[in-house]
Formats: structure tokens, C-alpha cells, sequence
């Protein structure tokens, strides 16, 4: 008898309008001890599909199905079955402690005392891989990383002993190195204890890695099912293929495709030609945490650039440095070559930096048309680029006021009409709000909004990372021909290196507020020098079952945070030498590429004749 | 947490010197004197002034006024010169103080009750009740609710009594005038912030990992929705325990909001000022101690401070 079977599984919800039918008609199955997969992007329906099994859903939806049992039984939380969801801050009460969470729940499933729980609850946290547990118990959500919170949360699932666990996309919101761990840690945790989980994912690369069968959902309906071999190697259906072409890349000529060597735009070699923007040393100490220490970029004209690195690794301090919401403590900041006052940064730079941010719901203002946050923009930057330059001479000419005023109006609906269908919208969406739009709209507003004032640089941060998948690609498309099309310069963020390596020239990897690696993104991707970049790029889940089988994870110590004295990375790392830990090894050059790294030093690899080639040291 | 204790606490002390301050001019520019009465010569009005140093230059008053209320001496009252201030403010406080905590437990329980049942309830007339109940409540003006009260339940019902505090009968209707207005605040606050807390994440977790309705609202949702209601309360049970004027009026108790009414219309100087700055103080602590409390609530603020 399969551990989760649904059959025939309906949803429909209530509106005023009518009933809308959410999910239609889908059956699938669970046997014991499996990972299963449902895979589709979101707005799919896969959340409402378990939240319906485990009888979580609200009152205006209307469930009919011929069955939905665990072994046998109805489904009850915290009983048979558990579930997981995607987002561990929010599904932690944020004001109690976290021992009291996983407390109550043992308490509420075994009927014990007290006492008995506590000591079950720290086995329990245990077992989710979290260490000094009694310490863990007595903190706050707030207080702990998003990986560990992911993990109390696991050990608050597993203290329900489920035979079923529901995992809603439980890695989506981590960062690529700590979802490499998490998945691990549910395949030990499945071996060991035998339950069956059903992971749900709108990511192709972690379903292949976890999953034997996959269920395909697309607009209510399974489309597809079997097992993950045939569904990667040999998808029947088209929106399968889609969602796997999507996933191995999409249409962009980036990585692994050859298209970008020759493009005029491409990047330029360092030597002779100034770059836009240039950072030299640049440090920038908070309260408490190190935001960056001894940072060197440059960006070329361009060209992107892209810096990734985990959570907390000091993109998004690089990034307001750059653009001036932040202060640098030391350090030189050059922009054409010319070196920055710090304090008047503003004035040379305005209008020539615009930034995409992550969230495209909190950074437009509501209470604005698209018309005029753009205008905003424009009026914002000053007329240098409201006029372009043969009106900017007449501009000083004794001309009548209205007429001018007029012209300039004119100028700048042409110019927000043009801004409106570069970036895939339509001018009539001009004098809409932005709740009228759905995400991946409002990040083209945002986009627009940005380029309306033809930036030199254009700082991206994280701009992808709240949309879903197939939206993400569109808006990853989007910038990229754009950038190729007007040539800015593109100063790229994220987290997600999958996401880097297909959009951008050339890579900086952070770690610890010091760019370890820089270089050529292809050279970067296929042949990673740096022990952080191979783990990282390790890590990306391949949408390959068979690969993701193969894959031997590098050696990796499980070391804590960052190493304050010598290389920050010293710590995590397998490779590290005795220097290691009290020495921070300079930049090593060779030949456009940098690593900041004691292996490729003279001293690790012995002196070299000026034409020796460096080749990967791990 | 305590370093910006202790600068509240300086800003309280300082707030205070402002008001003693202000009250100390204001009082002065009241017309007349409080010896002015009908039939007493001007000479002896005079003679009196002379005895009680008005007739010295207003700052000399200040700085004398001042030191004395920092030795703690809040002086005589000018119309009754055998009692000292602080002894009718020891007087009349606990008679306020014991009705304002009775409408504050009333109101506090009553409206956390209710905005509970309004955010949960499944019947769609409860919720509506408690809403309209919580309007008209608040709407209603206090001195027209006390007056009503006290039309149908002691005149026309004969079932209370009208006035005066004698036996825990008699705080019934002036508790449940003091209680209205505060219980449907605090019933609209909970009721508010508590629907929007059981639609979080962690609610819809909480009852994935099997706990029962009654625990994740009490135990979970409840911490976290209280925060916007303690930020009324703070203020709310400052302002009735320093007395409503018009509630101790209409049911003639003699506490301190009366005491101040007749104050001022005697131009008692002394019992105005003192009774002003009793009043300060009580507010700024109760506003100290709610903004305490709420900081020490949250989690995050808590362990920063630490």
C-alpha cells in the first residue's frame, strides 16, 4: 500500500463571482520510504494541492476527491503527516523561543510531560544537524541563520513522526550552498527514519537531484508523471520540455553557448582602456558584522559584471557603495578614471548609477502611476537627460517659457512610451498603478524606471531572486538584451550562481567582504579555482538525475562563519594550508584572472617562468 | 535596555520641570487672586498676599515654588491653610486610583474577551454585534453614558445606587462608565491586529504540526497581537488613574478629579500646581513602564538591549 494516495483530487474556490476551480482532477502516490516530486512553476497550484491533502485549506475552498489517505487513514497534521514550508522565518512565531516550538508539538503528539519533551526535542534538533542544541532551544527565530531555521523546522516535522512528510519548497528561499546541505540532509533523514516525503519544487535541478518519481503539474492538472530518468531524459509532454529547456538554460546566448565571444559589447581586456567604475580597497565596517574589508572591482564599459557570494558575503554593501547610499570607511572609488570625492560622490555621479531592486512589490510607491515614477526619475536626474543635447543648447536660448515647457512634456511621454516597450510592457500601461500589476511586470517597470535616465551603470540587486522561475528567466532575458542592445554597463547581484554564469561577462565570488575570485564567467564556471567558487558551482542542483547522482561533493569542512585574521574563508575550507588561518593572501594574477587564494601563490606552487600557465590547484 | 531606561527617565524629569514650569506662569495669568472674594476688603487681600509672599516678583515665586517641590513640600492649599497639599492628594488618589483600576481590569479582560471572539468566531452576527457594540461604545461621549447609566439604573431601576462610594455596589456604575470607551479600544485593537496574525505562516504551521485552535490563538497568535493594544493601555490607564473630571463629578466622588475642578475655580495656586504635577508624574511613569514592557516584549528589541 503506497504511504500518500490521492485520487481523483479536485479544489474549487469560492468567490464572489463564482466557484474557480484551482486544481482539476490530479491523482498521485507516495510509496513508503521515496522522495517524490512535484514540479511545476508557481501559480500551478502545487501549494494548494497539499495544503488540501493535509486539510489545511480555508473555508471558501470546496475539496472533492475519491481519496486521500496516509497508509490507509485520513491524513492528520501532526500525526501522520507533516509538512514543511518555504519560508522558515514566517513559519516560526517570531516571539517564542525556539525550544517551546518543537516543544509543544511533542508534547501534543506523545501526550508526555514536560521534561520527556525537552529531552526530545533536543534529540530531535540533533538529528536535524543542528549543534549545541540546548543553546538552539532557548533562542529566538530571529536569532539563528536561515539555513538553521530550516532545520528546526525539519525537527519540528519530525516530532510529529510522520509517516508522510509534505516539503513545500523547502530550499527555495536559501542560498545555493546551504540548499545543498538541506537536501542532504533530507535523503539521510528518509533513509534513517524511513518516512516518505513529497518535496514540491518549481526548481527542475532539485527535483532531479531528490527525486525517483515526478509528478508534473501545470495549471491544476498533473501533465505528466513517472520516473525522474524518463521525465529529464525523455519528456513527453511540451510543457515539460519547456520547463527542463528553461532549467538547462533557456534561449540565452550565455554560458555555454558560444555566441557571446565575439559581441562588441563583450568585455574588454583591463589594459589601456579605463573602465567605467572602479573600486580600490574599499572597506566598509558596521556596528558589529564586517560588511566588506579590502574590496577591488572594476567594471568595464558594457560589459556585466556580476558578484555572487553567499547571504551576508557584502554584494549589497558593494552595491550601495557604489551607488552612494552608503559611505565607504576606506578606500578609492574611480569613476572614468578619475578618483571620487567621497563626500560629493553625488555630484558627479547623479543620474548615471540607477539601481533594479529586489523586491518590485516595496520599491514602486503605490500611490504613483507608472507615468509618474518614471517622470519621477527623469526630473530626479536633471534635465541632462530629460534634453538631449542639441535641445540642451537651445534650452539656454531666451525661448518662451510655455513652448519649452511643452516640448519637454512631449520629450518625456516619447521617451517613457520608449522606455515602456523596451522593456515589454505597452505605452498604454503608462497611466495604470502598480498594483495593477503582477510581479515580473512591475520588476520591468522597475527596470524602466532605472534606464528612463540612460545610466552608465545599472546596479541590479538580487533583482530576480523574489520572482519564480519561469518569470525569473523572462526578466533575465529582458535585462540581457537590453544591456546588449544599449550597452550600460551592469554592475549583476545574486545569490544564485546559475543564475549568474548565464547572464553576465565576467564574475567577482565573495566571500566574507573580500572578492576571492574574478574573472571570465565561462573560464570561472567550468574550471573553478578558488575552493569557494567549486563549492559553490558545486552545488547548483544540474536538472540531470544520473549527474546529480554522480556528483562527489569537495572536501568541505564544516567550519563556522568567517575566519576574522587570515583568508576569511579559511575556515570552510578543505584545501586550507597552515598559512592559512593568520595570513590573508593577496590577489594573484594570471592572465585576466584573479584568485585570492595561497595555492596559486609563489610560495604554495613554487616560482614560475613568466610564461608559465596557472591551471586549477583543487 | 538599561541605558535607555535610564534616559527615559531623565527625559521624564525633565518633561516634568517643563510642565511644573508652564502650569506655574499659566496659573499666575488667571485674573484675581485667590483670596478675592465677595465682601473681603481690598487691604486684607493684600495683608493675606503679603502673608503667602505673592506680592514678591513672579521669578523670585518660581525659584522658591521650585526648590520647595524639589525637597518634596508641594506647600499649603490657599483656601483650606490647615492642610497640606500632599495630604489631599493622599486623600482623594486612592478613592481615583481604586476605581480606575477596577475600570482598567474591567475594561482590559472585557475587551481582550471580545476582540478575541470577534477575530475567531465563525458566526457572522457575533462578529458583527461585537463590532457595532464596540462603535457605539466608543462613540458615545462619557458624560452622556455616565448620565444615562445613572437615569435607568439607579432613577427609573432604582437597582443602583446614584452616588457616593460607600460599598463595592456603588462602583458599579462608575466603573462601567470609566470602562466603556477603553474596552471597545482595546476589543477593536485585539480583534484587528489578532485576524490579521491567524492568517500568518506560522499559524497555518502551528496547525500543521497539530496544535489545537484554542493553543495557537492563546499561546501563539495572542503574543504577537497584543503589542498594538499595550500601546493603548499605556496611556489609557495613565489618564484613569489620574480620574476623569467629569465621571467623579456626576457621581460626586471625591477624588482627584474633583478636587482639581474646584481648584482651579478658587485659584488655589498651590493645590493646582501640586495636583498638576501628581498627575505628570503618574502619566510619565505609566508611559515609562508601558514603553518598558512593550520593548521587553519583543524579542529582538529585548536581546538588543541586553
Amino acid at each position: 500500500m503506497s504511504v500518500l494516495d490521492v485520487r481523483n483530487l479536485s479544489v474549487q474556490y469560492l468567490t464572489e463571482n463564482g466557484a474557480s476551480e484551482i486544481i482539476k482532477d490530479i491523482s498521485f502516490k507516495v510509496e513508503k520510504g521515496e522522495i517524490a516530486g512535484l514540479v511545476g512553476e508557481s501559480g500551478s497550484g502545487k501549494s494548494t494541492a497539499m495544503l488540501a491533502v493535509m486539510g489545511l485549506l480555508g473555508n471558501r475552498a470546496v475539496i472533492r476527491s475519491d481519496q486521500i489517505t496516509v497508509s490507509g487513514e485520513k491524513p492528520v497534521p501532526g500525526k501522520n503527516a507533516a509538512m514543511i514550508f518555504q519560508d522558515s522565518l514566517s513559519c516560526l512565531n517570531p516571539s517564542v523561543k525556539i525550544g517551546r516550538q518543537i516543544r509543544e508539538t511533542v508534547q501534543e503528539r506523545l501526550k508526555c510531560s514536560r521534561k520527556e519533551a525537552e529531552v526530545r526535542a533536543e534529540e530531535l534538533l540533533d538529528m536535524a544537524g543542528i549543534r549545541n542544541p540546548a543553546l538552539r532551544m532557548r533562542q529566538y527565530p530571529f536569532e539563528l541563520s536561515g539555513g538553521m531555521r530550516q532545520r528546526v523546522v525539519l525537527a519540528i516535522a519530525l516530532a510529529c513522526e510522520p509517516e508522510l512528510i509534505i516539503a513545500d519548497e523547502p530550499t527555495t528561499a536559501l542560498d545555493t550552498l546551504v540548499q545543498a546541505q538541506i537536501l542532504l540532509l533530507f535523503k539521510r533523514i528518509v533513509r534513517e527514519t524511513g518516512t516518505s516525503m513529497l518535496l514540491v519544487s518549481h526548481d527542475m535541478g532539485v527535483t532531479a537531484a531528490m527525486c525517483g518519481r515526478v509528478y508534473v503539474m501545470h495549471k491544476g492538472r498533473i501533465v505528466e508523471s513517472g520516473a525522474a530518468e524518463d521525465i529529464f531524459y525523455s519528456p513527453m509532454e511540451e510543457y515539460t520540455k519547456r520547463l527542463l529547456n528553461d532549467a538547462r538554460g533557456g534561449s540565452l546566448p550565455g554560458y555555454g553557448h558560444e555566441s557571446t565571444e565575439n559581441t562588441t559589447c563583450g568585455p574588454v581586456d583591463g589594459n589601456g582602456k579605463t573602465p567605467v567604475f572602479r573600486m580600490e580597497h574599499v572597506t566598509k565596517i558596521f556596528d558589529e558584522r564586517e560588511g566588506i574589508r579590502d574590496l577591488s572591482l572594476e567594471i568595464q564599459k558594457g560589459e556585466i559584471f556580476a558578484l555572487v557570494g553567499e547571504s551576508g558575503s557584502g554584494k549589497t554593501t558593494a552595491a550601495r557603495i557604489l551607488t552612494g547610499i552608503l559611505k565607504e570607511d576606506g578606500g578609492t572609488l574611480y569613476y572614468r578614471g578619475a578618483a571620487l570625492n567621497r563626500d560629493r560622490r553625488m555630484d558627479a555621479f547623479a543620474g548615471r548609477v540607477q539601481m533594479v531592486f529586489q523586491d518590485p512589490y516595496a520599491s514602486l510607491n503605490p500611490c504613483l502611476t507608472v507615468r509618474e515614477s518614471l517622470e519621477e526619475a527623469l526630473r530626479a536626474a536633471g534635465t541632462r537627460a530629460v534634453l538631449s543635447p542639441e535641445t540642451a543648447e537651445h534650452a539656454g536660448h531666451p525661448e518662451s517659457r510655455p513652448a519649452h515647457r511643452n516640448r519637454e512634456k512631449g520629450r518625456m511621454e516619447e521617451k517613457i512610451d520608449r522606455m515602456l516597450r523596451l522593456t515589454g510592457l505597452s505605452p498604454k500601461d503608462a497611466d495604470r498603478y502598480p498594483g495593477d500589476f503582477s510581479g515580473g511586470q512591475r520588476q520591468r517597470i522597475g527596470i524602466a524606471r532605472a534606464l528612463i535616465v540612460e545610466p552608465e551603470i545599472l546596479v541590479c540587486d538580487e533583482a530576480l531572486s523574489s520572482l519564480d522561475a519561469t518569470t525569473r528567466e523572462q526578466i533575465l532575458e529582458l535585462i540581457f538584451r537590453i544591456q546588449r542592445k544599449i550597452g550600460f554597463a551592469c554592475l549583476f547581484i545574486s545569490h544564485d550562481i546559475y543564475v549568474v554564469r548565464r547572464i553576465s561577462d565576467r564574475i567577482g565570488v565573495m566571500y566574507g567582504g573580500h572578492i576571492v575570485e574574478t574573472g571570465e564567467t565561462k573560464k570561472i564556471c567550468s574550471d573553478p579555482w578558488h575552493p569557494y567558487t567549486k563549492q559553490l558551482i558545486e552545488a547548483v542542483p544540474e536538472p540531470d538525475p544520473l549527474r546529480a547522482a554522480k556528483i562527489k561533493a569537495s572536501p568541505v569542512k564544516d567550519g563556522t562563519g568567517i575566519n576574522q585574521s587570515g583568508c576569511p574563508f579559511a575556515g570552510r575550507c578543505g584545501y586550507a594550508l597552515e598559512c592559512c588561518a593568520g595570513e590573508v593572501p593577496e590577489n594573484y594574477l594570471f592572465n585576466g584572472r584573479e584568485v585570492s587564494c595561497f595555492l596559486y601563490s609563489d610560495r604554495h606552487s613554487g616560482r614560475r617562468s613568466s610564461d608559465y600557465k596557472m591551471t586549477s590547484q583543487i | 535596555m538599561l541605558r535607555y531606561t535610564w534616559k527615559r527617565i531623565l527625559t521624564g524629569i525633565f518633561s516634568l520641570f517643563v510642565l511644573v514650569t508652564v502650569t506655574f506662569f499659566l496659573v499666575r495669568i488667571i485674573p484675581g487672586s485667590p483670596f478675592q472674594r465677595g465682601g473681603v476688603s481690598e487691604e486684607v487681600v493684600e495683608t493675606i498676599e503679603q502673608e503667602y509672599g505673592l506680592n514678591e516678583p513672579v521669578m523670585a515665586q518660581y525659584f522658591s515654588y521650585l526648590g520647595n517641590v524639589v525637597r518634596g513640600d508641594l506647600g499649603i492649599s490657599y483656601q483650606d491653610p490647615a492642610t497640606q497639599v500632599s495630604d489631599i492628594i493622599a486623600r482623594a488618589w486612592p478613592v481615583t486610583a481604586s476605581i480606575g483600576i477596577a475600570a482598567l481590569a474591567v475594561s482590559v479582560i472585557l475587551g481582550t474577551g471580545l476582540g478575541i471572539l470577534k477575530a475567531v468566531s465563525k458566526r457572522r452576527w457575533v462578529r458583527e454585534v461585537i463590532s457595532a457594540g464596540g462603535m457605539l461604545a466608543a462613540g458615545i461621549p462619557g458624560f452622556a453614558a455616565a448620565i444615562l447609566l445613572l437615569l435607568v439604573f439607579s432613577v427609573k431601576l432604582k437597582w443602583l445606587p446614584a452616588s457616593g462610594l460607600l460599598s463595592p455596589v456603588h462602583y458599579i456604575l462608575p466603573v462601567t462608565a470609566l470602562a466603556l470607551y477603553p474596552s471597545a479600544m482595546i476589543a477593536r485593537l485585539v480583534g484587528n491586529t489578532l485576524e490579521g496574525e491567524l492568517q500568518k505562516d506560522y499559524v497555518l504551521f502551528a496547525r500543521a504540526k497539530g496544535l489545537g485552535k484554542g493553543q495557537i490563538i492563546l499561546t501563539h497568535a495572542l503574543k504577537n497581537a497584543y503589542l498594538p493594544a499595550l500601546n493603548y493601555i499605556g496611556p489609557a490607564s495613565a489618564s484613569l488613574l489620574t480620574g476623569s473630571f467629569v465621571i467623579e463629578s456626576i457621581f460626586t466622588i471625591p477624588g482627584l478629579g474633583r478636587e482639581f475642578v474646584s481648584s482651579i475655580t478658587n485659584r488655589d495656586y498651590t493645590l493646582i500646581l501640586g495636583l498638576t504635577i501628581f498627575m505628570g508624574a503618574v502619566v510619565i511613569v505609566v508611559n515609562l513602564f508601558t514603553d518598558l514592557l512593550c520593548a521587553w516584549l519583543n524579542p529582538q528589541t529585548r536581546r538588543a538591549y541586553r
